[in-house]
């Protein structure tokens, strides 16, 4: 080399692989990240490593059939998968369902709603390093809820307890004690939560402004769940599309102020306040009666299609049917939640810190299972 | 450093406030079980393996229609008009243990046991023939009463 010529610096970006295999990406998720030095300047999200086929299993599964699968979609919140499926089933055949059975399905939904909740309070907590204390808080909270969950259907993770035209099982007076139990004791727990995450300085100074999502963002990109209400956008298809009996039911919808993850998290930790006065009320009001109504062992809609929507803890969970007339539906297309959700992810992490990612995402509380389906 | 110090304080004070609830819970009984040793009970309808009586069965293959994930095998023979078991194969490989096919179960014949430890080395032993009475020797001693 000449040395007379000057060596020019130059810097130049760099791309790193986060995941799959990473704790903090909260299942089998690949984030492609280009980054100039510490700062992010492109995301590329790569998903499918978790992918089943289930809508073209569904297409092969008589429609009772079906019903365990959709334990796998999301399955920290299985229950209320069920009971997206069977009641977009239920629309298709035009079954009405007793009331004793809709009263049991707003219970175990909310129940299921405030343990996934719990699961990513914890898991947000600790990616933020709150290192286990408060992830393993919230699951000894959650196995309350877990176990109520096993006396009734008898599985602690894959329930499948929803049935066409019903549930599976009574709730005994057993239960119905101990979920009252449950209430009580899990009330002054949400405060502990307050104590020692929500309000922690250095979780605070993590959280805050990390991650904005405006409102128009969220509505173009279509995030749903308590990520759009963390955003100050009040919809919630539980109170602006009341399916069961939300209607009957008092409840708040809680809402962020300004969109970032912060505002996320404490719309989480609202809603369980929320979803324990929904039960509240449910078992206060729970009628008697049946729990199923007779369906024929073979069901066979009419060729139509249907769509029918609910509330998942993460968002909108829809499930889009079309019957042929023979026992299995022509086609199945779920609308999952976490799928738009992360849709939305690399344009926030434009120009954040690589450390900030993992708030983000863990804010967003995505879930594989769903998203690759 | 006037803002250094404050800081420093805040720090500590929401330290303090998350300990003083970790204290809190120190000096509760402890909720966790030490696993192999303690085991909770399961709850009655609990969703193990499945288990067969294989008298009781009448041959009606429901349980075989509504496997979701096909892994029930039965095979039968006539004796005298009457159908009787000859296998009945039970692959819990593919097992999801969704309890449908106990569920649809005319005679009560198929059931699920209270059996949750299955890990084995070798695969062939997955492949289970439910007529055998001591299909699930190895693997009682798993379950709590
Ligand atoms: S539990 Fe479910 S998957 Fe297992 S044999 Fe019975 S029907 Fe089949
Ligand atoms: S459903 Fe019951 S009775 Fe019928 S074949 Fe299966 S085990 Fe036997």
């Amino acid at each position: 080399m000449d040395a007379t010529q000057t060596k020019e610096m130059y810097t130049e970006e760099f791309l790193i692989n986060m995941g799959p295999q990473h704790p903090s990406t909260h299942g089998v998720l690949s984030l492609e990240l280009k980054l100039d030095g510490e700062t992010i300047r492109n995301c590329t999200p790569h998903i499918g490593y978790l992918h089943r086929s289930m809508e073209k299993i569904a297409e092969n599964r008589t429609f009772t059939q079906f019903i365990p699968f959709t334990d796998r979609l999301d399955y920290v919140a299985s229950m209320n998968n069920n009971l997206g499926y069977v009641m977009a089933v239920e629309k298709l055949l035009n079954l009405e369902i007793s009331e004793r059975a809709k009263y049991i399905r707003v219970i175990i939904a909310e129940l299921n709603r405030i343990a996934s909740h719990l699961i990513a309070t914890g898991t947000f907590a600790q990616d933020l390093g709150a290192f286990a204390t408060p992830l393993f808080y919230c699951f000894r909270e959650r196995e309350k809820i877990v176990e109520i969950f096993d006396q009734i259907c008898g599985n602690r993770l894959t329930y499948n307890y929803m049935r066409i035209g019903g549930v599976l099982a009574d709730l005994s007076g057993e239960i119905i004690e101990k979920i009252k139990e449950f209430i009580e004791y899990m009330r002054p727990k949400v405060d502990d939560y307050d104590e020692l995450i929500t309000y922690n300085v250095i979780f605070l100074a993590r959280s805050k402004h990390i991650g904005v999502l405006s409102k128009e963002m969220a509505i173009n990109y279509s995030v749903t769940g308590p990520n759009l209400r963390g955003s100050g956008v009040k919809w919630d298809l539980r109170k602006d599309e009341p399916y069961l009996v939300y209607d009957k039911l008092e409840f708040d919808i809680p809402v962020g102020e300004n969109g970032d993850a912060w505002d996320r998290y404490k719309v989480r930790i609202e809603e369980m306040r929320q979803s324990l006065r929904i039960i509240e009320q449910a078992i206060e009001s729970l009628p008697q009666g049946e729990v199923t109504v007779r369906v024929g062992r073979i069901l066979k809609p009419s060729a139509s299609e249907t769509y029918f929507r609910t509330e998942n803890p993460r968002g909108e969970l829809g499930f889009y049917i079309v019957g042929d007339g023979s026992v299995y539906p022509y086609r199945l297309k779920i609308r999952s939640p976490s799928f738009s959700n992360l849709a939305v992810l690399p344009e926030l992490v434009k120009g954040i810190k690589v450390a900030d990612i993992v708030c983000v995402l863990g804010s967003f509380d995505v879930l594989m299972g769903e998203i690759d389906r | 450093m006037i803002k250094y110090s404050k800081n420093f304080v805040i720090g500590i004070w929401s330290l303090i406030k998350g300990l003083a609830v970790t204290i809190k819970y120190c000096f509760r009984p402890a909720v966790t079980l030490q696993y192999p040793t303690q085991k909770r009970p399961m709850s009655d309808c609990y969703r193990g393996l499945v288990g067969l009586h294989p008298e009781k069965c009448i041959v009606c293959y429901q349980c075989v229609k509504m496997c979701p994930t096909a892994c029930l095998a039965i095979t039968h023979k006539l004796e005298d008009k009457k159908k009787t078991l000859e296998t009945f194969k039970y692959n819990m490989e593919l097992c999801c243990f969704c309890g449908l096919c106990e569920q649809v179960c005319p005679a009560d014949a198929i059931v699920m046991t209270k059996i949750y430890e299955i890990s084995v080395y070798d695969r062939k032993k997955l492949d289970i023939n439910l007529l055998d009475d001591k299909k699930y020797d190895e693997w009682t001693h798993t379950t709590i009463k």
